[in-house]
């Protein structure tokens, strides 16, 4: 195959732990928005622990997932620059604007619990009408979809291939994140009558992003071996794949089809959210490190997917 | 007016003048030396702080005289699209079209996000690490950098962040009627710089020329190159295919994905709202 001299053809991301850690961490709040929404306004008392404990969690993940971002530009007032225009074409200019918005939804929400807790005066309630908690769920959405479609939408062959795949596993993953999140902080808070419904949505996230990476590896072909393969590949299959979700998947299903004693079964939630967590971190690692791998090898560049 | 670069592989001779008065006149710092054994190219690559590159594509032919090599020497640059991937991604501003009909980095008002690097379907754009940030510390004196040229008194504080480098087709030169350094360094005329129009018809009347001459000459970014990107600015005339010269042969504009990116990520929420609703509120009771 004519190339030359096996040179790069494509220039890599430098993007490294800090952006991945804003896009694990983007996904976690997106999932937080749906739970705060599925668990808005009912009156069983889990429901509403889970309620509170999604919406003050959201709100400190939306106060200290900006830093992490802003901390790769190595001079951090220069994030004002984004917030010189709004540009539909881009996905980086739009996911800032969407994490600004969430942020004040959630920081809205998160006012109206301590309103409601008399933390702070239950006056204040009036800057968080009820409409904030479905744009919440809306703009969550969005904050954990909007990384996989910027990524995908650039020349790195890999994630262009993926422009269907990738946003939407991308979701997945951050909403089963999200649930195990709410699982462990359900824990801590003792919260336990809640625990099963929110593994039951983590299953369901999980089994929807394994279905879209496998069909994505299925259908990718070569373009995809950087995520799958080598060393990426290995670390992908055994913190992600097997360790992120089809074990925590099994832990879930068995905690949902058998009763266990008390104490075990509090380990294995536990065991089952810490290592979805594991698993959504290493993937979105994943997806960057084969990005690189995949900028380098310009057999795949010469041909750009469409 | 539109401006740009037509550059001719049959005429350019390796010489690399181009590369030096581009480092000259932009005050470019230097790479670091990295012998590569690929012929006599120890540049490799267009990159931040390099925007002129000559290939050296080497080829072998048998025929009856027995074996015969050849080079096809080629200046590579910034394309200057139409639709430029770079210019789409930037989410400040910073890359705009310039009043030359040119992509152009605004170094004050880039953050160095790096969106535009790996939005670039040929590889051209790349980030000027910072002095004193990252491995490359100490490597650059970028203190200077188009500081005097663009009289900005805050480029220079900017570029202490990193900021996103390429080919600014010499903005500054054209502003006060100069032809870009590289071009006008360039002793064969195989970089020729005008209006992109009349390089256009250039262009086609010498490939009709090298072709009745039995030279397999072709064009390359004269006119839309597919993919949404257009035609190219800055365009070259090839003597072998696009892969000799390291030029993607189906380049692709990368924010024709988003729409359907957004669209399976809002169909993967949909799905798991709905599942989520009948786990969380689908037992009756909801209040």
């Amino acid at each position: 195959m004519k190339s030359y001299y096996d040179r790069p053809l494509l220039k890599g991301p430098h993007w490294g732990s800090n952006v991945v850690t804003y896009l694990f961490l983007g996904g976690i709040m997106g999932g937080l928005g749906l739970i705060s929404l599925l668990s808005d306004d009912r009156p069983e008392p889990e429901m509403k622990k889970l309620r509170k404990a999604t919406r003050y969690t959201a709100f400190a993940l939306a106060a200290i997932n900006p830093p992490i971002l802003i901390s790769h530009l190595g001079r951090p007032e220069r994030f004002l620059n984004m917030l010189r225009i709004v540009k539909f074409k881009s996905p980086m200019s739009l996911g800032v604007w969407g994490l600004v918005l969430y942020s004040g939804a959630a920081g809205a929400n998160a006012l109206r619990e301590l309103a409601d807790d008399g933390v702070v005066p239950r006056m204040l309630r009036f800057v968080a009408p009820s409409a904030t908690v479905p744009i919440q769920a809306l703009l969550g959405a969005f904050m954990a979809g909007y990384t996989g479609v910027l990524i995908s939408a650039t020349a790195i062959p890999l994630w262009a291939a993926g422009k269907r795949h990738i946003p939407a596993f991308s979701v997945c993953s951050g909403a089963a994140s999200a649930s195990a999140l709410a699982t462990l902080l359900s824990t801590l808070q003792g919260n336990h009558d809640v625990i099963p419904r929110l593994e039951r949505l983590e299953m369901a996230a999980a089994a929807l992003e394994i279905a879209l990476v496998a069909d994505f590896r299925k259908r990718g072909g070569a373009v995809t071996a950087p995520l799958f393969e080598g060393r990426v590949g290995k670390r992908l299959r055994d913190f992600t794949i097997i360790g992120g979700i089809v074990v925590p998947f099994a832990l879930n299903a068995i905690g949902g089809a058998f009763k266990l004693p008390k104490s075990i079964d509090a380990l294995r939630s536990i065991a089952a959210s810490t290592l979805t967590l594991v698993g959504g971190y290493v993937l979105r690692e994943s997806l960057i490190e084969a990005g690189k791998l995949s900028a380098n090898d310009p057999h795949v560049a010469f041909r750009q997917p469409s | 007016m539109a401006t740009g670069f037509f550059t001719d592989a049959t005429l350019c001779i390796g010489c690399k003048a181009c590369e030096v008065a581009c480092k000259q006149w932009n005050e470019l710092p230097s790479d670091g030396f990295e012998f590569t054994g690929n012929s006599y190219d120890n540049t490799s690559q267009l990159s931040g702080t390099t925007w002129r590159h000559v290939d050296f594509v080497e080829r072998e032919s048998i025929d009856e005289s027995g074996i015969t090599a050849s080079w096809s020497m080629l200046s590579d640059v910034c394309k200057h699209c139409t639709n430029a991937g770079c210019l789409e991604a930037c989410p400040t501003g910073a890359i705009v079209r310039n009043e030359f009909g040119s992509v152009f980095v605004q170094p004050d008002i880039c953050n160095g996000c790096g969106y535009c690097v790996v939005s670039c379907p040929f590889g051209v754009i790349d980030l000027i690490e910072a002095v004193g940030n990252g491995d490359d510390a100490g490597k650059y004196a970028l203190a200077t950098l188009h500081e005097d040229r663009l009289n900005d008194r805050k480029t220079a504080v900017q570029a202490t962040g990193g900021v996103a480098g390429k080919c600014t087709l010499c903005y500054d030169r054209q502003r006060i009627g100069m032809v870009p350094a590289c071009a006008k360094a360039c002793p064969t005329e195989s970089i020729q710089f005008g209006e992109i129009e009349e390089l256009r018809e250039r262009a086609k009347h010498r490939v009709e020329t090298l072709l009745e001459r039995g030279v397999d000459a072709r064009l390359y970014g004269a006119d839309d190159v597919g993919g949404g990107i257009g035609a190219l600015n800055a365009f070259f005339l090839l003597t072998d295919s696009p892969e000799a010269y390291n030029l993607p042969v189906e380049p692709v504009l990368p924010s024709t994905r988003q729409a359907m990116g957004y669209a399976a990520a809002a169909a993967a929420a949909l799905a798991l709202a709905t599942v989520g609703w009948a786990i969380f509120r689908g037992d009756g009771t909801d209040a």
